[in-house]
């Protein structure tokens, strides 16, 4: 309240009317503003959205199952708000495909819209988001919001959905689904007892049977296993998983085999590809990964997450390489009991074997266009969804949250039949994510072009298909300054 | 002989013609199997159907407004553009102005660029003006879609009606509105119906812009048929099965119903060939 | 004879003819102008930036840089034209032949039972979405679960044939599937060119005992030409743009065997944000479109329609 003196006039205690009225009009509307918190002081708190009712719109992936989790979980959170800080929030939503989201959220946040004031975003695509500056870096709000404050259960997680770029501290996510790949197996299969005893007669070893067993195996081992069950007469053969050319489905499944073996994908220091993508070693490895498809069902080069679903739950397969996001499809009413959910086999032999698989899961982001209010209410969600209740009615719907504190508790394991293996995968060093450069999607569709041609044997050597890659990726990144040097003379001659 | 023969010829046509529909008989049919039963190998050509696809169907949320959307902005679009179409059509056949096979060339490209080409320059145009989301605007757009084969077929059809019918009209007084309405107008009926059917059915299935540049308001079929696809993580074949028996529906009806006009070709004054 | 009514004034001014043009015509341009030329324009602007949407920085002029790293490719743009070629051309060959043959067949089956029925089941390939298409053939073609291999395994004994993830044959497949949904296209054409055959025409070379062939080239392609013409322009043009059918399908693969120009596009435009690159290629395919349908309709001088 502005005291308003008037030049050269005598008495410093005389107020104008119009600031006294000014004066009464704050402080009528400060009692008003004030009542609601009088009733609540105990069980609210302060909140400067109080009494207002709020339209908040998220865009979710449609079709998984982790985003419409999200999604369903909204209306408790306006249940929240309203206990605690006095304000109404309702959700619109707005869904899109996989394939499609980039495109819709990208062009409604090209044009400064507040469209879509949260988004559901894919790990890869955090650097296209951030570097445009359209969805809003979270250090400060982590600083100020003690909520937000939490240990995460392995670096990983802090690498793959919170920051942009590699190795900086830059934060512009947080996680919102945690995603790891994991082996489903038949257990009603394993335990079989024909099975079982063809088995030893045949390989002179057991048939492994549980988790422990599964993380002791190797790939070779379990070469054995899907050997094994691969009987096409019977309409039944041992393993799948993906090689489709779509998204990054093949990229995913062949990263699990590139990594495992010790190889690297690129530095993220110099931005260097070539030479590193393409090695003897990684071009061995990818032709480890198509001769994988002898033990996969025919067409299995077409295989995306929906493929190697529908194979699994109609019997088709003894094991699947598959995320664990879709551990609810996966496990139908009818196979319930009968799956084993267990990490991947190791690569190598010995004490060298080692796994490092994809790393999958979306991160939440937050549209950087968002006027105050709703910035506000996006900061409150944010805080809520990582409230340790909210956090554990997640999993037991069937999402996989990615903090230490949830899980590290006891009966996290029972929650669901994927928890143990994901909490497993989850931990430093066995899984990765790929580049989040903005470029990341023009990079993503060479080498899926390059791996698809590989597998449904277009191009016939794995190391020129990977210079071919490699060579063009290193164009695309020197071409934007990230990589300091340009593709080398070799370049010129490669092709599919 | 002769009887066997045609009874032949019959039969072989209509083995064609099952030939053709078979893949949508079997979406149809799909649409009553369970998921199980339309996953089952070998295929199960007999099953014990199931109605639960539709039930789940009419209780998605926003079917209706899709629905809805898609038949209010498709006719909208069509009636629009046929009309329009037809007025620039009968001024190239009566007045042929300067340029005109230009103009009509020219209305041939708009059709040439791929959707994708041309979505963003749209997009940041309809942004700018706030016309995103609007049933009217994307109508309009739909409109525009439609008017280069309903001028040139619309204009075919006016070439082949006598000039002498507008002179006699003009000559016993009419004005050039009754003339283009009430004397040419009706006898291009089979032409406006081919192009609004042609039209229709190319507007019913489109996506991509009503993605982008339509929005919560405006959302179509094939729209909630891209976004239903995959339901957590698979295919939602039951869903789309039962979303795609539904949807066409509409244009297989039409195409029934209005056949005789899509067959009937182009002529010369009153002779009439019968197809 | 009675007078001549006057006309109101305003009817009057109608009988101008410039301004009937200008009536006539003006909706058209407009919507023209504002739902095509301003994109069109944009786009052609566009193709001298480099613009990323994504990079968060503006657009940057640079000449004909766009337009000389299309032609230098790696992507192989050529291959991709060439593809696209091959599929318009057999594609629309196909189509083409196969309608046209089915529309003589049909033709004259007029007293045929259920012929209503027959026909509109021949059409209905056509009104299917494109999405749904894809994704349904996708399924019909898939070697474990597809109704295609069931035949094929069953019948014949063939092993599993995976159709699409074949790089041989993919591109067939898919070509297979776009030719189901626009053949009944082409016979609608066919029976809409027959119908436009005078009647009297017909009866009076059938009188005359004119040999089939004459007749069709004499009297029916005369009169029919024009509407068979039509179609085939117009299913070029979609054809060259081929896109919704095939991204369900196999989205390009296995490796590059089903890509086409305008899934490049998409791609460029639409996955990666480069807009000015993106806009080039338009232009570029847009110039090939103008120079394909310049010449069809040159050489079958569709501007003018014959008369007598």
């Amino acid at each position: 309240m502005t005291v308003f003196k008037s030049p050269g006039s005598g008495s410093k205690f005389v107020l104008p009317r119009r600031s006294l009225l000014k004066g009464g009009a704050a402080l009528g509307m400060s009692t008003a503003l004030g009542a609601p918190f009088i009733n609540r002081l105990f069980a609210a708190e302060e909140h400067p959205l109080a009494g207002q009712s709020i339209e908040m719109n998220i865009l979710g992936i449609a079709g998984w199952v982790p985003s419409s989790l999200g999604v369903k979980m909204s209306p408790l959170f306006a249940d929240f708000v309203k206990e605690k800080y006095g304000y109404n929030v309702s959700f619109a939503f707005a869904e899109a495909p996989f394939s499609d989201l980039f495109q819709k959220a990208a062009t409604s946040l090209a044009t400064k819209s507040q469209e879509y004031n949260i988004i559901i975003s894919d790990s890869q695509w955090l650097g296209a988001l951030a570097k445009p500056g359209w969805i809003l870096k979270l250090n400060d709000v982590i600083e100020k919001n003690p909520a937000l404050q939490l240990e995460w259960y392995s670096q990983t997680v802090v690498d793959t959905y919170m920051t942009y770029p590699d190795g900086t501290k830059d934060i512009w996510g947080l996680p919102q689904e945690g995603d790891v790949e994991a082996l489903y197996v038949r257990k009603d299969w394993l335990e079989d007892p024909k099975e079982k005893e063809a088995f030893q007669a045949k390989y002179g070893k057991p048939l492994p049977q549980t988790f422990e067993d599964f993380d002791a195996l190797t790939m070779d081992e379990f070469e054995k296993i899907a050997e094994f069950f691969t009987r096409p007469d019977d309409q039944r053969w041992g393993f799948a998983q993906q090689y489709s050319r779509v998204y990054d489905f093949a990229t995913c499944a062949f990263n699990n085999f590139l990594w495992s073996r010790g190889g690297e994908i690129w530095d993220p220091a110099t931005g260097q590809i070539e030479g590193i993508l393409n090695t003897q070693q990684n071009a061995d490895s990818l032709q480890a990964f198509k001769d994988w498809l002898k033990y996969c069902p025919p067409g299995a080069t077409n295989y995306g997450i929906a493929e190697g679903i529908d194979v699994f739950t109609q019997g088709k397969v003894f094991s699947t390489i598959q995320w664990a996001a879709v551990g609810s499809a996966m496990i139908t009413e009818e196979l319930k009991g009968k799956v084993l959910v267990v990490p991947p086999p190791k690569h190598g032999t010995g004490d060298a074997a080692k796994r490092i698989c994809s790393m999958g899961g979306q991160p939440w982001v937050i549209n950087a266009f968002n006027d105050e209010k709703k910035m506000r209410v996006a900061i409150d969600f944010m805080n809520w969804w990582y409230q340790p209740d909210t956090a554990v009615e997640f999993a037991k719907r069937g999402g996989n949250p990615c903090d230490k504190a949830t899980l590290s508790r006891d009966d996290f394991n029972d929650i669901n039949p994927w928890n143990q293996t994901y909490k497993f995968m989850l931990e430093e060093g066995r899984s990765r994510d790929f580049w989040h450069d903005p470029k990341y999607s023009e990079m993503l569709a060479i080498q899926q072009e390059g791996y698809s041609s590989f597998v449904t044997g277009q191009s016939s050597d794995p190391k020129a298909v990977l210079d071919y890659i490699a060579c063009a990726q290193q164009q695309i990144l020197s071409d934007e300054g990230v990589a300091k040097t340009a593709p080398s003379d070799a370049c010129a001659t490669t092709s599919l | 002989m002769a009887r066997l023969r045609s009874r032949l010829y019959y039969a072989g046509l209509w083995l064609i013609s099952l030939v053709f529909f078979a893949p949508i008989a079997w979406i149809v049919l799909a649409s009553f199997k369970t998921r199980s039963d339309i996953l089952a190998v070998p295929p199960k050509l007999f099953f014990t159907p199931t109605l639960e696809n539709y039930v789940d169907l009419f209780q998605r949320q926003s079917l209706f407004l899709q629905l809805g959307n898609s038949i209010l902005l498709s006719l909208g679009a069509v009636v629009i553009a046929v009309f329009v179409s037809f007025l620039a059509a009968f001024c190239f056949s009566r007045f042929k102005p300067k340029g005109t096979d230009f103009l009509m060339f020219l209305l041939l490209s708009i059709r040439m660029l791929p959707g994708p080409a041309v979505i963003l320059p749209v997009f940041l145009m309809y942004a700018a003006f706030g016309w995103k989301d609007s049933h009217l605007w994307l109508m309009l757009f739909y409109a525009m879609f439609s008017i280069p084969f309903s001028v040139w077929i619309l204009k075919g059809f006016l070439d082949g009606v006598s000039t002498r019918f507008d002179e006699t009209g003009i000559v016993n007084g009419g004005s050039w509105f009754h003339v283009i309405f009430k004397v040419v107008l009706p006898q291009v009926r089979p032409g406006l119906i081919a192009a609004f059917i042609f039209n229709l059915i190319f507007v019913w299935n489109e996506f991509l812009f009503n993605f982008i540049i339509g929005g919560v308001t405006t959302q179509n079929i094939p729209y909630a048929l891209a976004v239903g696809t995959y339901a957590d993580g698979g295919v939602n074949w039951t869903f789309i099965s039962a979303m795609t028996s539904v949807y066409i529906i509409l244009p297989i009806t039409f195409i029934y119903i209005f056949q005789k006009y899509l067959l009937v070709g182009m002529t010369f004054g009153t002779v009439r060939g019968e197809v | 004879m009675s007078a001549i009514p006057s006309r109101p004034p305003l009817a009057r001014l109608f009988d101008d003819r410039r301004t009937m043009v200008l009536t006539l015509l003006a909706p058209v341009m407009l919507f023209f102008i504002v739902f095509n030329t301003i994109p069109t324009l944009w786009l052609l602007g566009l193709s001298f930036y480099n613009f990323s949407l994504t990079s968060g920085m503006p657009p940057e002029f640079i000449g004909a840089r766009n337009f000389v790293q299309i032609f230098n490719s790696r992507n192989g743009i050529w291959l991709d034209l060439s593809r696209t070629f091959t599929f318009v051309v057999c594609g629309v060959g196909i189509q083409t032949v196969l309608g046209a043959a089915l529309g003589f067949l049909f033709w004259g089956s007029r007293d045929m039972p259920g012929r209503r029925i027959a026909l509109t089941m021949l059409f209905a390939p056509m009104v299917l979405t494109p999405v749904a298409t894809g994704t349904f053939f996708r399924f019909i073609y898939d070697p474990t679960f597809g109704v295609l291999n069931a035949i094929s395994n069953g019948l014949f004994g063939t092993g599993p044939i995976d159709f699409l993830g074949n790089p041989s044959i993919a591109f067939w497949a898919v070509l297979a599937v776009d030719c189901w949904m626009w053949t009944p296209f082409m016979t609608l054409m066919t029976l809409a060119a027959l119908g436009s055959v005078p009647k009297a025409e017909l009866e009076a070379a059938e009188i005359d005992r004119v040999p089939f062939l004459r007749r069709l080239s004499l009297v029916i392609w005369h009169h029919g030409k024009f509407i068979l013409m039509l179609g085939i322009l117009l299913r070029t043009i979609d054809s060259f743009k081929t896109l919704d059918l095939i991204i369900p399908m196999t989205k390009g693969g296995p490796g590059q065997q089903t890509r086409l120009v305008a899934m490049e596009v998409n791609k460029q435009a639409f996955e990666s944000f480069n807009m000015g690159w993106s806009s080039a290629y338009s232009v570029l395919l847009l110039l090939i479109s103008i120079a394909m349908t310049s010449v069809f309709i040159y050489v079958l001088h569709l501007r003018r329609r014959r008369e007598g």
